[in-house]
């Protein structure tokens, strides 16, 4: 094999590149590919034909599985025509014995259904690679196109499907109309009676004709893969190049030689840039004003014990991470452990005494509903827990999130303390207050503006609160809109206040005036 | 007369009559005066503002800090700036920025080339009168350098505790933390706030006279705070805080104030409750308020009204009503609404 004798030029290619130029190859030699076809399958296709007239599937079916073997001719061919020397037809047809035997049981048997046939082959037939051997370099060869290769099977063999019944499909066309529909019926009448026999052997013939065309093409496209890989593996074009470049140089190679030579022989002077002159580290340290001198001598903190600090918290983490790691691993895998028979029999006995408990459970329908209602029991109480548990928020935003809450006017029993009911109060709150100015002043007073608020409740319908400070029931009493009640209301309050939180008494004259403004106030109302 | 907290307890009846004639009532009668006036000088340059004129001079009193949240443009500086005009003392001003490191705040280091050593340099908190504005337009990290002088009322610096000259007040604006570029305070920080002030939008009538007045005025488009009257030194603003505190306070004020600060920390629909801190700020306050309404003690009335301004930033909402839309203060009016008043 010499490369540079090659007819196709060498380079890598990709796969589908590589299949293409298959077909060229194929093309270039058609005529001698499909005529060493042809004279070899066609007799071989008679005879089958003769031998198993009354079985013409068969007949095809052998001629199919025994592929493989005719195909190393067109491989022989397209081997030798590749490096230049094509043989002639003759010259084929006998090198046919000496390239059949070669691993040929393989091929038709384990092998023949292999998708990578055609790659495969030249391995076999043009390396000569058999056994362990061939099966290391298919894989190596395999690492890239086998794909393609596939790929290529694949394709072929619906081509074959196609081209077969576009054939068959020409042929029906061809036939006359009468013959058409008298076949029909008496293809009908007579479907098994094997006067028709021929016509099965014409549609296997018509197979094998298009195989003339196809096989060679199928062969020349695995035999350029192989040879793409092979390119890309052995860097044949890099080779090529060289080889080349060998021819090119052969006569001034021998000047260029001397001149390298030549040139070698010169002493290398001592470049600027070698090497950098060397400065002792007392010249360092000698050096009053560098960065290493010692500073800040008269400090507590000189520059040198600075330095020293600085390079071992350098060395400490966060700037130097030293983590030690240990891990869990899993130990070594126990085998699966085959299931014994005593373990069969246990889980079908336990399949039974589930069915068995299933029946129990049905005599337990009671049961199951005593549970049902101890659970509904259970959500009902744990909705109430819920409702008890969140009352204090439902009251204060339950009108937030829609519970209808009805308003009730119901007027507080107690104000700051003080009993507000009508009917706890005495008849005559002016005299009753006269009457404990001397000697519980702090009661009388807080009787007046008792009284006056349990009227302003009672009365007025003003709607205090428990929350309301003195202040805002006498905002709330200017909205009434009295001036009088407001005026007394206000000097009432003043006084309350000041004795409730300023702790004075109101003097000797207001006393008296503030009994005379109730009965001024409420006391006509209550003789009317 | 003895009107000193301790003697709370004693039956009313052995207590006598006030005399007006009594020095510490004219005292405080004068204390009351400087206040109102205070205020009536302040609402002459804040038009339209007069309920957070009235919480402000109630933190000055109380000795507390302030914070005042508003969407930009409603006069928050101006007020402040105001309160500044009208007190003699040191005034000044820190513009918060994203950028702000914290010893831009409280100051720092200067290493000093010639002898050797490191000089302090005092940062713009040693005054009287501090303005941070736009406090929430830093983040957390230098809002953090003012959490020990608001509380402490010192500054450590390089390891030494300096601290800084009384009265000591912390006047911040920040803008609501929905808008752009605001970061959120963080609670250590908001708990040091005595009052958190919401600055609302003013009524026509009150907004009408004072864009006559802006633009009558000859800067472009701010008030001015030049024609207000120094009115108090900061011996006085010690002063009137020490009568405030002097204030006698019934056990049963406190006592609403306690429950008040208690009940928003098991009240539903609060997610976090005010800390013992409010409770103080609470009767900080409403003495501060009794001094400033007049009155010779403090009333249930002064409690509640300064009570939304202590705790809308010490308390933190219920998830579920955050997502139904209330906000904090229609929680707290409803909490003022059913806690009872002091009871007798």
């Amino acid at each position: 094999m010499r490369l540079t004798e090659a007819s196709v030029a060498i380079r890598p290619r990709s796969a589908w590149e590589a299949i293409d130029l298959g077909v060229l190859l194929a093309r270039r030699h058609a005529g001698l590919l499909m005529a060493s076809w042809a004279l070899v399958t066609l007799p071989l296709f008679a005879l089958l034909c003769a031998l198993l007239w009354q079985y013409p599937g068969w007949a095809i079916f052998v001629f199919w599985w025994l592929k493989p073997a005719y195909e190393r001719l067109p491989l022989y061919i397209l081997s030798q025509a590749l490096f230049g020397n094509t043989p002639s037809l003759k010259q084929a047809l006998r090198a046919l014995p000496k390239l059949l035997w070669p691993q040929l049981l393989a091929s038709l048997t384990w092998r023949r259904l292999s998708p990578t046939r055609s790659f495969d082959l030249p391995v076999l037939q043009l390396e000569g690679l058999a056994g362990q051997a061939r099966s290391q370099r298919l894989v190596v060869l395999g690492q890239r196109d086998s794909a393609a290769a596939t790929w290529l099977t694949l394709v072929g063999m619906h081509l074959e499907v196609a081209l077969w019944m576009g054939l068959v499909a020409l042929f029906y066309l061809m036939l006359p109309q009468q013959v058409e529909l008298d076949w029909t019926w008496e293809s009908l009448i007579a479907a098994s009676s094997g006067q028709w026999m021929w016509l099965e052997h014409l549609s296997n013939l018509l197979y094998v004709l298009l195989l003339i065309i196809w096989e060679p093409v199928y062969v020349a496209c695995g035999f350029t893969l192989y040879l793409n890989r092979r390119t890309a593996l052995e860097a044949w074009d890099i080779e090529l190049t060289f080889r080349r470049l060998r021819q090119r140089l052969t006569g001034s190679a021998y000047a260029l030689l001397l001149g390298c030579a030549v040139l070698l022989t010169q002493q290398p002077s001592n470049a600027w840039a070698d090497t950098p002159p060397i400065v002792s580290e007392e010249a360092k340290q000698a050096d009053p004003q560098g960065p290493d001198a010692p500073r800040l001598l008269q400090q507590p903190l000189t520059s040198q014990a600075a330095r020293a600090s600085i390079e071992a918290l350098l060395d400490e983490p966060p700037f130097q991470h030293r983590e030690t790691v240990t891990r869990w691993r899993l130990g070594e895998e126990k085998p699966a452990e085959e299931p014994k028979p005593e373990d069969v029999e246990a889980f079908l006995d336990m399949l039974k005494n589930l069915l068995k408990l299933g029946e129990w459970w049905k005599s337990l329908d009671v049961v199951a509903q005593v549970f049902e209602v101890l659970l509904w029991a259970a959500l009902a109480a744990l909705l109430v827990f819920v409702l008890w548990r969140y009352r204090e928020w439902l009251q204060a935003f339950g009108d937030r999130i829609g519970l209808p809450t009805r308003r009730r006017q119901v007027a507080p029993q107690q104000l700051f303390g003080l009993e507000l009911a009508p009917e706890t109060l005495p008849d005559d709150v002016a005299s009753e207050a006269e009457r404990l100015w001397a000697d519980q002043p702090r009661a009388a007073l807080g009787l007046l503006y008792r009284a006056l608020l349990s009227r302003l409740l009672h009365e007025h319908r003003l709607p205090l609160k428990q929350s309301h400070t003195e202040g805002e029931v006498l905002h709330l009493v200017a909205g009434l809109g009295q001036e009088n009640l407001e005026d007394y209301s206000r000097q009432l309050t003043l006084h309350w206040q000041a004795l409730a939180y300023g702790h004075r008494l109101p003097a000797e004259s207001q006393r008296q005036g503030l009994c005379q403004g109730w009965r001024s106030l409420f006391g006509q109302e209550r003789a009317a | 007369m003895s009107e000193t907290p301790e003697n709370d307890n004693l039956p009313v009846q052995e207590i006598p009559a006030a005399t007006p004639s009594n020095p510490q009532a004219q005292q405080r009668q004068r204390a009351s005066q400087l206040a109102q006036a205070l205020r009536a000088e302040l609402r002459k340059a804040v038009i339209g503002q007069s309920a957070v004129i009235d919480d402000v001079l109630t933190a000055l009193i109380a000795g507390g800090h302030v914070l005042v949240e508003g969407v930009p443009g409603l006069g928050k500086t101006l007020l402040v700036r105001a309160l500044a005009r009208c007190f003699g003392g040191e005034f000044a001003r820190i513009q918060f920025t994203p950028d702000l490191m914290p010893s831009d705040v409280t100051g720092h280091a200067v290493y000093d080339m010639q002898s050797e050593q490191f000089k302090l340099r005092k940062g713009p908190v040693f005054t009287n009168l501090l303005l941070a504005d736009e406090i929430n337009r830093a983040p957390a990290k230098t809002q953090a350098a003012l959490l020990e002088v608001m509380q402490e009322r010192q500054v450590t610096l390089e390891g030494r505790a300096l601290p800084v000259q009384l009265p000591f007040m912390v006047l911040a604006t920040m803008n609501p933390i929905e808008q752009e570029g605001t970061y959120p305070l963080p609670e250590a920080e908001l708990d040091r706030f005595m009052l958190k002030l919401r600055m609302d939008y003013p009524q026509q009538d009150e907004e009408l006279n004072m864009v006559r007045q802006v633009t009558r005025s000859a800067k472009a488009d701010m008030l001015e705070v030049s024609p207000l009257r120094t009115l108090l030194q900061a011996k006085d603003v010690l002063a009137l805080q020490k009568i405030a505190s002097d204030l006698p306070l019934d056990e049963q004020v406190l006592d609403y104030a306690v429950r008040l600060a208690r009940a928003t920390r098991s009240w539903p629909g609060l997610a976090m409750g005010a800390g013992p801190r409010a409770s103080i700020a609470l009767v900080r306050g409403a003495r501060a308020r009794a001094l400033l309404r007049g009155g010779d003690f403090v009333l249930p009335d002064d409690i509640k009204s300064c009570a939304l301004a202590v705790l809308r930033h010490r308390v933190r909402l219920a998830p579920e009503l955050d997502i139904e839309g209330l906000s904090v203060d229609q929680v707290l009016q409803q909490l003022l609404d059913q806690v009872p008043a002091p009871r007798l």
